[in-house]
């Protein structure tokens, strides 16, 4: 049997793997255990394919580029399951190489504005301002429009939030890692996590009572509109 | 007790929300939602938040998908 490490369509940066590849054997799987490994793979790794296609959903917002992202990182990920750990966090390590992967094969392909400059925006330039005083009943209103949102609604509010809010707010939310686990998938700190967790998360809430309100679903107090 | 302890409830509320907190923060946070409405109230949106999130977010991956991943991994 011979083992080719093909290289993706499109080039694959090596930056990719840093993290996930931690020796600088490049050929893990090309031995006659490779049938193994791939069972292993297979079983282990195979069934997160649906989470990660949602995840790649929300990064590349368009079903060709989440499945290209995906089968990108399945390939990536197999290539590199030599250096994985068993017994570690499998599905960390699997997000940690799709994120790379996204960020240096497809983001560079879409219009980012905000890039590299997000985390120093100040909140007035994001629109937010830290929530205004609400009573008990417009709050139970605010949860009640909110949990009545069709989930169209709730993904384009997501699409529409800075990539780096957006995945922050995705990676904790969603899939529930830890602040430590997003710090390792993004490469930040755990403060920047934070930041960013907290202004999407504030941004996400603006954007969804003004929809129920556009909506007439409910109408709780307004906060400070957004920047658009 | 003077400190009603909104402003700390208010502060850690999202920590809480994801499990961030000590043992003996998320209590404290606990007891104080309990007799807090106002804290409370502001708990629950941003509790309805993370679960609608979640529940929009649901996907299945195309069966093509699927299948082209199985041939790449044969290739590889």
């Amino acid at each position: 049997m011979t083992a080719v490490l093909t290289r993706a369509p499109g080039g694959v940066a090596s930056g990719d793997l840093e993290l996930a590849v931690m020796t600088t054997d490049d050929a893990p799987v090309a031995n006659q255990n490779g049938a193994d490994t791939k069972r292993l793979f297979e079983e282990q790794a195979l069934p997160y394919m649906d989470q990660l296609y949602a995840a790649a959903m929300r990064m590349t917002r368009n079903p060709a580029d989440a499945a290209d992202l995906v089968q990108e990182t399945f390939v990536k990920a197999f290539q590199a399951f030599g250096q994985y750990t068993q017994g570690t966090n499998l599905k960390a390590w699997l997000y940690r190489i799709q994120t790379n992967t996204f960020i240096n094969n497809y983001r560079k392909n879409q219009r980012n504005p905000y890039q590299g400059t997000i985390d120093d925006l100040e909140d007035w330039q994001l629109g937010g301002a830290e929530s205004v005083t609400q009573s008990q009943s417009t709050r139970s209103a605010e949860a009640e429009a909110i949990d009545h949102l069709p989930d169209s609604a709730v993904k384009d509010a997501l699409q529409s939030i800075p990539e780096d809010f957006r995945l922050a707010v995705y990676f904790a939310d969603v899939e529930g890692f830890s602040y430590q686990e997003i710090a390792d998938i993004m490469k930040t700190p755990v403060g920047t996590v934070m930041s960013r967790l907290h202004r999407g998360r504030r941004m996400l809430r603006e954007l969804l009572s003004e929809y129920a309100g556009e909506r007439g679903i409910a109408v709780p107090a307004p906060t400070t509109r957004s920047k658009k | 007790m003077t400190d009603c302890g909104c402003e700390k409830a208010k502060a850690e509320l999202e920590e809480y929300l994801h499990r961030e907190l000590s043992d003996q923060d998320f209590q404290d946070i606990t007891d104080h939602l309990d007799s807090c409405d106002d804290c409370s109230g502001e708990h629950l949106v941003g509790l309805t938040l993370t679960q609608k999130m979640q529940s929009a977010c649901q996907e299945k991956a195309p069966d093509e998908l699927r299948r082209a991943i199985l041939a790449r991994l044969e290739s590889v």
